[in-house]
């Protein structure tokens, strides 16, 4: 093969890697349905990864349980670790956690999550803002919103809005 | 021999280390004034050879490959980190901008057939940016950093990189990172000893058999897989051997599965493709992953302060173990021109003996008298150790001198 081609298969193929690596978030998005779930802030900035908000859901939240230092929806504690999917019910115009179970249900909507760190994570745990909005967004947060989820059928989520409820 | 009626046909010259070269002539000059080679016989055996200057580890291609280390990392950090005005989507664009530029950049210098260090240096950033570009695509979409599937992926396109143009520094970012991936994908579903020792186990019958495959096809990766292969191997014989590292037992997930059918499909392999004495190697790493895996399985009394006869059995059997693996890679060091295996093997049983000598002794002997038993212990490990390898080295040498002419 000649050196421009080799190059070429190259880059196409780390590509497609790069694409495998956020491939069930990129099918949330290009295939997944609209479901608006109230969300509250934990934390306005992270430091070490730009003006992010934090976001945190309390109707998606397990019992009690409450997320602190970093984004999550705390913690299942049946002594296990490993998937997490949250079956979703709607709710006075927007979507609650109605059951949280370690085995996949049979039909959705639901959100496929993990608990190896040490509290559930869904991927919908922050959302990008620039910095100046950011701060905006932390008063609307303050004063009820809802946050706009894309959820395709594997239960694979992504966050694609933020915005007063 | 020295009077042809035709011109010899050209013979395809070997690159050999410059000290080997000035040995060479050194010698061919010796013969030629004893009358053993005609001077036309020496020069003709001195044009086979010619010297490989980029062999040698100079302080240009040092710093070009901190340097372009440094770079690499110092972008992951600073786009993932600082750029907090750009969005997502810029990030990911500048990032895949400079991935790119170093990956057609370090190709074009390569075709040009510039400096191998610079070229090296250009191909490490295009390894590194690689590694950037799926973290950040994976943090402009919200996937956990930590997760290992985007380690694996590095590595599987480190690896496609390096295949596809046989290139060293993107191979040795694939290795890196590859290895990481092979113990952080299983301990994520399960964490225990065993789990460790199995992986370390397996690892070692892979590369191995990978180093058997890539003889004659890829000399550099073959020893590099190879030098892989005996790390894991005397790591996979230490953490066996350590009291109490086992835990509960093996705890079984998929990707222990996927692991051990990994190896076993590498050895058969190896064993189809490489016909012959070859296939010993992964047998090797075989026959260790079973002592290592039944040694960590093999749990004695758990009371630290006493030690009793499972105990001493224990200790007796790894250092024995140990000792044979390790006489086994100074072996294959020696067969293969591999100095590395050699001294991997001399410090892995220094530090294996001190190491199992405190465990084993420290709860019993304890003062100076545990510094007289360790220092006796160590002496007479060393001391056979060495003789065994002085008469290895003999023994190679006398078959080398009786088989003359055939290959190793």
């Amino acid at each position: 093969m000649k050196r421009p081609l080799i190059t070429a298969v190259v880059a196409v193929g780390q590509l497609a890697l790069a694409a495998l690596a956020v491939a069930p978030q990129l099918s949330a998005r290009l295939a997944g349905d609209t479901y608006l779930v109230r969300v509250a802030p934990v934390d306005p900035i992270d430091p070490f990864r730009g003006a992010y908000v934090a976001l945190d859901y309390p109707d998606l939240r397990h019992g009690g349980s409450r997320s602190s230092v970093e984004p999550g929806l705390g913690a299942l504690e049946d002594g296990e670790s490993g998937e997490v999917y949250i079956a979703l019910a709607e709710t006075d115009g927007v979507w609650v956690g109605a059951e949280w179970t370690r085995t996949r249900p049979t039909h959705g909507p639901y959100l496929a999550c993990d608990d190896r760190s040490w509290q559930v994570r869904c991927g919908i745990e922050s959302w990008f803002l620039p910095q100046e909005d950011a701060r905006e967004a932390e008063v609307l947060l303050r004063e009820g919103a809802v946050a706009e989820l894309r959820v395709d059928a594997r239960g694979n989520a992504a966050v694609v809005d933020v915005r007063a409820r | 021999m020295t009077d042809t009626a035709s011109p010899a046909p050209p013979v395809a010259t070997r690159s050999v280390a410059p000290h080997q070269l000035a040995w060479l002539r050194h010698e061919l000059a010796d013969w030629t004034s004893e009358g053993l080679l005609s001077e036309e016989q020496a020069a003709r055996i001195s044009t086979r050879y010619r010297s490989e200057h980029h062999a040698r580890v100079s302080v240009g291609r040092v710093l070009l490959h901190l340097g372009a280390g440094f770079v690499g990392v110092g972008l992951i950090w600073l786009v993932a980190a600082n750029l907090d005005e750009l969005s997502p989507v810029a990030r990911f664009t500048a990032v895949a901008v400079l991935w790119l530029a170093f990956l057609v950049g370090g190709e074009s210098l390569a075709a040009r057939h510039a400096s191998p260090p610079i070229v090296g240096a250009a191909r490490l950033l295009a390894a590194l940016g690689f590694g950037a570009l799926v973290f950040q695509a994976a943090q402009s979409l919200q996937v956990p950093a930590y997760e290992p599937r985007l380690v694996g992926l590095w590595a599987v396109g480190a690896f496609v990189h390096a295949y596809l143009t046989r290139a060293a520094a993107p191979f040795l970012v694939g290795v890196v990172t590859g290895v990481t991936w092979w113990f952080m994908q299983p301990l994520w579903d399960a964490q225990d000893g065993t789990a460790v020792v199995v992986l370390l186990g397996a690892g070692a019958v892979l590369t191995a058999a990978l180093a058997v495959l890539h003889d004659g096809w890829i000399d550099g990766f073959a020893w590099t897989w190879r030098t892989v292969a005996g790390g894991m191997a005397l790591a996979a014989l230490f953490v066996a051997a350590i009291p109490g590292a086992a835990g509960d037992g093996l705890t079984w997930s998929p990707w222990l599965v996927v692991a051990l059918g990994a190896a076993a499909a590498a050895t058969i392999g190896a064993a189809v493709v490489r016909r012959g004495a070859r296939i010993l190697e992964p047998l090797g790493a075989a026959a260790v992953l079973l002592t290592a895996t039944t040694l960590s399985l093999w749990t004695t009394g758990t009371d630290a302060s006493t030690v009793d006869g499972a105990d001493w059995a224990h200790a007796a059997i790894s250092v024995a173990a140990y000792v044979v693996l390790a006489v086994a890679l100074v072996a294959l060091g020696t067969v293969r021109g591999h100095q590395a295996l050699t001294w991997m093997a001399m410090v892995g049983l220094v530090v294996f003996t001190t190491f199992q000598g405190f465990a084993v002794f420290a709860p019993i002997v304890t003062g100076a008298w545990l510094f007289v038993v360790l220092g006796t212990l160590f002496l007479g490990t060393g001391f056979l150790f060495d003789r065994a390898r002085r008469e290895l080295v003999q023994a190679l040498d006398a078959t080398d001198r009786t088989s003359e002419g055939t290959g190793r």
